[in-house]
């Protein structure tokens, strides 16, 4: 049976939906976008523009249904034909910068030296009184903590006036209260954690500024005494502290040619300036000051 | 500028905390300022923006003595006020008629701004047709290769996909795919002609259309469009680019979102899946066989040798 025939009937009954396109499209289906690099017409677009716009545009979006469509379809209940979408392909700028990960707590660093892994509870938990599963903590909850009981059996060596029931609610009291300063502990590690980095960073330079301030606090101690240390016998050693000096004299008796050199300079200097020895401009304004 | 705020009740804690820089972000909200004066041509193009970005994007009507390309820090403490990394300033002067600057912010800072002037502009109100429902996601047309080649319109191109994306979903009902935004450019490539500053060449065409699918005989339905929203002839004036740098960092991916990689499993030609395992090398004289003692090697002189012995002791 030849069923062609009546094939091509029932689709000339629809419109088409191929499209013809000199330049295949680029399509990013995450963003349901697809981009057209091919070429317009422009007297057309000058002409009748909306128009020409609304049919371009039409096949444009006809092609990207088109591919929608050979995406994975699921049909879910009450909602409809649900089409699963891939991951965006073009690279779209974030508005905040990555979170920094936080440092890890005290606890956290203990287990990661042990070896300690962490074990996932579940959330609910069933309740043999009750019969029924209920959650582990929170509202409606197990409470398996004790805070609860109606019924508290008196241990042996316990005293038999003793209150169990303030006795468990005050141990409670306590482990609350030594979680709160255990997480504020960590909050503040987690803060200065970051100082203290720094300086281990540059903990040479620490040592360096701990060695200069320690010269510093022995140069003081020296002169903090009647006579400002001039008298005190010097240590074998130690450097002699020459900061107060100002000045520095030459020996008498010393090397001859050296005195004549320095003097000769001194000369040379007077009247080396191109034949000038006297700077008029300065001696002038000299003379000023001085009247 | 902005004082940090300490939270002294849950409810501000819960505030600040959306507010945090996280791994999958919120949908990026969007303000709408308008300039020191503004026509009506701009002020209804803000409006109508506004409404096709109808989830989080607030509209000033207030006028603020506001020039993005000159003073960065106004501009700045307005989108962290608000928490905000989209925005659109409406201005028009004389140099520069219904003048619209689109831009982004990237942690607190501006990273990029493009600035269009409207030359023909038509009103959602003024089409009258059926609107698409509220906050639904676009699909985008861009057509010209000039978003592939002008730098420009690469940058305009990536600002319309962030400005109008909606939220980032896995998957969508196919009811759901309402409307079309079609972006097209015409025009010389701007980056290549340094004195394109002629009028007629440059302009881009922002038409909004609502789609109708009807049945086709095939899997995929027939498409036919009718326009709805507001539509928009850009010309493209001044931009101010991102540094490479902030770029890059903005658009990092972080490890966690990066598709994993599946190591020595390869599907083959046929179709069938192949997995490698990798066995370490293997010393195969200490390999441990049976020991078959007939099999044992011997010389030619030892075997004579044995049999002339075999053959004396019987």
């Amino acid at each position: 049976m030849d069923v062609s025939a009546q094939l091509e009937a029932q689709k000339s009954k629809f419109k088409s939906i191929n499209v013809e396109k000199q330049v295949p499209l680029q399509f990013d289906l995450g963003l349901l976008a697809s981009f057209d690099t091919n070429a317009l017409e422009e007297n057309k677009l000058k002409t009748e523009t909306d128009n020409y716009l609304k049919t371009y545009t039409r096949d444009g979006t006809q092609l990207l249904i088109n591919e929608i469509f050979q995406l994975p379809l699921t049909s879910v209940q009450d909602v409809g034909v649900v089409v699963e979408l891939p991951k965006i392909v073009t690279a779209i700028p974030r508005e905040k910068p990555l979170p920094k990960p936080n440092p890890p707590t005290r606890w956290e660093r203990f287990a990661k030296i042990k070896g300690i892994k962490k074990n996932k509870k579940s959330k609910l938990i069933y309740d043999e009184e009750k019969g029924e599963w209920v959650p582990r903590w929170g509202y409606k909850g197990a409470n398996d903590d004790g805070s609860n009981e109606w019924l508290v059996p008196v241990p042996d060596n316990a005293d038999p006036f003793e209150d169990q029931f303030t006795k468990l609610r005050e141990a409670k009291k306590v482990r609350i209260s030594k979680n709160e300063a255990r997480r504020r502990r960590n909050m503040d590690e987690a803060e200065t954690g970051e100082t203290q980095k720094l300086e281990n960073k540059s903990k040479a330079g620490a040592k360096a500024l701990k060695k200069t301030e320690l010269h510093q606090q022995i140069s003081v101690a020296k002169t903090s005494t009647a006579s400002l240390g001039k008298f005190d016998k010097p240590i074998k050693g130690e450097p002699s502290n020459t900061k107060g000096v100002k000045r520095k004299f030459e020996p008498n008796i010393g090397d001859i040619q050296k005195e004549k050199e320095a003097r000769l300079n001194i000369l040379n200097k007077i009247i080396d300036k191109k034949g000038e020895v006297l700077n008029v401009r300065k001696a002038i304004a000299k003379n000023h000051q001085e009247n | 500028m902005l004082k940090t705020i300490k939270p002294k009740n849950a409810r501000t804690k819960r505030i600040l905390k959306k507010r945090e820089p996280k791994v999958e972000e919120n949908v990026k909200t969007a303000i709408f300022v308008r300039g020191s004066t503004t026509s009506q041509v701009v002020n209804d193009a803000l409006s109508d923006l506004c409404r096709l970005r109808r989830t989080n994007s607030i509209n000033f009507t207030k006028k603020n003595n506001i020039h993005p390309f000159d003073d960065d820090t106004s501009l700045n403490f307005y989108c962290s006020k608000n928490d905000a990394s989209l925005f659109v300033i409406g201005s028009h002067s004389k140099k520069r008629p219904h003048n619209l600057v689109f831009g982004r912010m990237f942690d607190g800072q501006l990273l990029d701004m493009i600035e269009v002037g409207i030359e023909k502009a038509i009103t959602m109100s003024e089409i009258k047709s059926q609107k698409c429902s509220v906050g639904m996601k676009p699909l985008f047309i861009f057509n010209g290769d000039l978003f592939e080649t002008s730098q420009v319109h690469k940058t305009f191109k990536n600002m319309m996909l962030d400005f109008f994306r909606g939220q980032n979903l896995e998957s969508i009902n196919i009811s759901g795919l309402e409307y079309v935004i079609s972006i097209t450019a015409t025009g010389s490539n701007v980056d290549s002609d340094s004195t394109a500053s002629s009028t007629s060449d440059g302009k881009i065409f922002f038409r909004v259309y609502t789609i109708q699918m009807t049945k086709s005989g095939q899997k995929a339905p027939r498409i036919e469009l009718e326009e709805m929203g507001p539509s928009y002839d850009f010309k493209l004036r001044r931009t101010k680019f991102a540094k490479e740098e902030v770029y890059k960092i903005a658009t990092k991916v972080p490890k966690t979102l990066k598709p994993k990689k599946v190591k020595n499993i390869d599907v083959n030609e046929i179709g069938d899946k192949v997995g490698h395992i990798h066995v370490g090398r293997q010393d195969l004289g200490k390999l441990q066989t049976r020991k078959m003692k007939g099999l044992k090697r011997m010389t030619e002189d030892d075997q004579t040798e044995d049999w002339s012995r075999k053959k004396r002791k019987s």
